[in-house]
């Protein structure tokens, strides 16, 4: 039991690493794994993060609910992509969707992270002096990678757990940006999530 | 010949990995030529074009908007 925990930890620990050199070759390799040892680890971390987070929130939901809406939505999107791409291709396999979703996980964990720990060291709001300035211009730069990466990984899981090509995949992307945008807007309403945990 | 059988179950799983997914065809050669050219850079260490990218994007951002992205790292500092 430790020893799979152990196992399946080191795996992940890989994994991230060569997702940051070797995203496409990575993503492949994940497409096609089967320890679910890595999922439990990725979302326990995240269940983590989120009672990290819970202590810097002014006003904040219970961990736990936030973690089960975070459930909630990756799970929607997992199954929203596995039945659009089924209409193409009969033969994809979920547990694809769950390894490759689950991993495509890490910039916005890496981000979250982050930011979090720049709260407590750095707090907003900015101030309009030079040092304020170039941090701003450095944070906006270091989300902008995050976010190029993620839409790579985005792709790479849609595209290794569909098989599906390029044309098809944006497609498959607007559609779930269809329900997608709105359900973001209600949980910013709702002040579960300002900035969406996808 | 062992070895042989091992090289060969591994070279088979290397090409059956290698080959889950067909090539993009966008339709049009040019098309398929400029996806390859641009998508190769981000198969492999991405993070050398896009930091820099990055950097050049937020540096055009706060040349035209100016002090609103500051605003905007306000409220993203706040969005965790």
């Amino acid at each position: 039991m430790v020893s799979d925990f152990l196992t399946s930890l080191i795996l992940v620990l890989r994994n991230c690493v060569l997702l940051i050199f070797s995203p496409y070759r990575t993503m492949r390799k994940i497409s096609e794994e089967k320890d679910y040892g890595q999922v439990f680890i990725i979302f326990l971390t995240i269940f983590l993060y989120f009672k990290f987070a819970y202590f810097l929130r002014d006003k904040p939901y219970p961990a736990t609910l936030t973690f089960l809406v975070f459930i909630l939505h990756i799970s929607l999107t997992a199954a929203f992509f596995y039945f659009l791409s089924k209409v193409s291709i009969n033969k994809n396999k979920f547990s694809s969707f769950i390894f490759t979703m689950s991993y495509s996980l890490l910039p916005t964990l890496i981000w979250f992270a982050s930011n979090s720990l720049l709260y407590v060291f750095i707090p907003p709001p900015r101030s309009f002096s030079i040092p304020g300035k170039g941090f701003s211009i450095f944070f906006i730069s270091y989300s902008i990678s995050l976010l190029a990466w993620k839409i790579i990984l985005m792709y790479l899981a849609l595209r290794f757990s569909t098989k599906l090509g390029f044309y098809r995949i944006i497609y498959m992307l607007l559609l779930f940006l269809v329900w997608f945008i709105p359900y973001s807007v209600l949980l910013f309403y709702l002040k579960i999530f300002r900035v969406p945990f996808i | 010949m062992n070895i042989m059988k091992t090289l060969n179950y591994r070279l088979k799983q290397k090409l059956d990995e290698v080959y889950t997914v067909e090539p993009n065809n966008l339709g049009f050669p040019l098309l398929t030529n400029s996806y390859h050219n641009v998508t190769k850079f981000f198969k492999t260490m991405p993070f050398i074009f896009v930091i820099p990218l990055s950097f050049i994007i937020a540096g055009i951002l706060y040349f035209v908007f100016g002090t609103l992205v500051v605003k905007l790292a306000t409220l993203l500092q706040y969005g965790f």
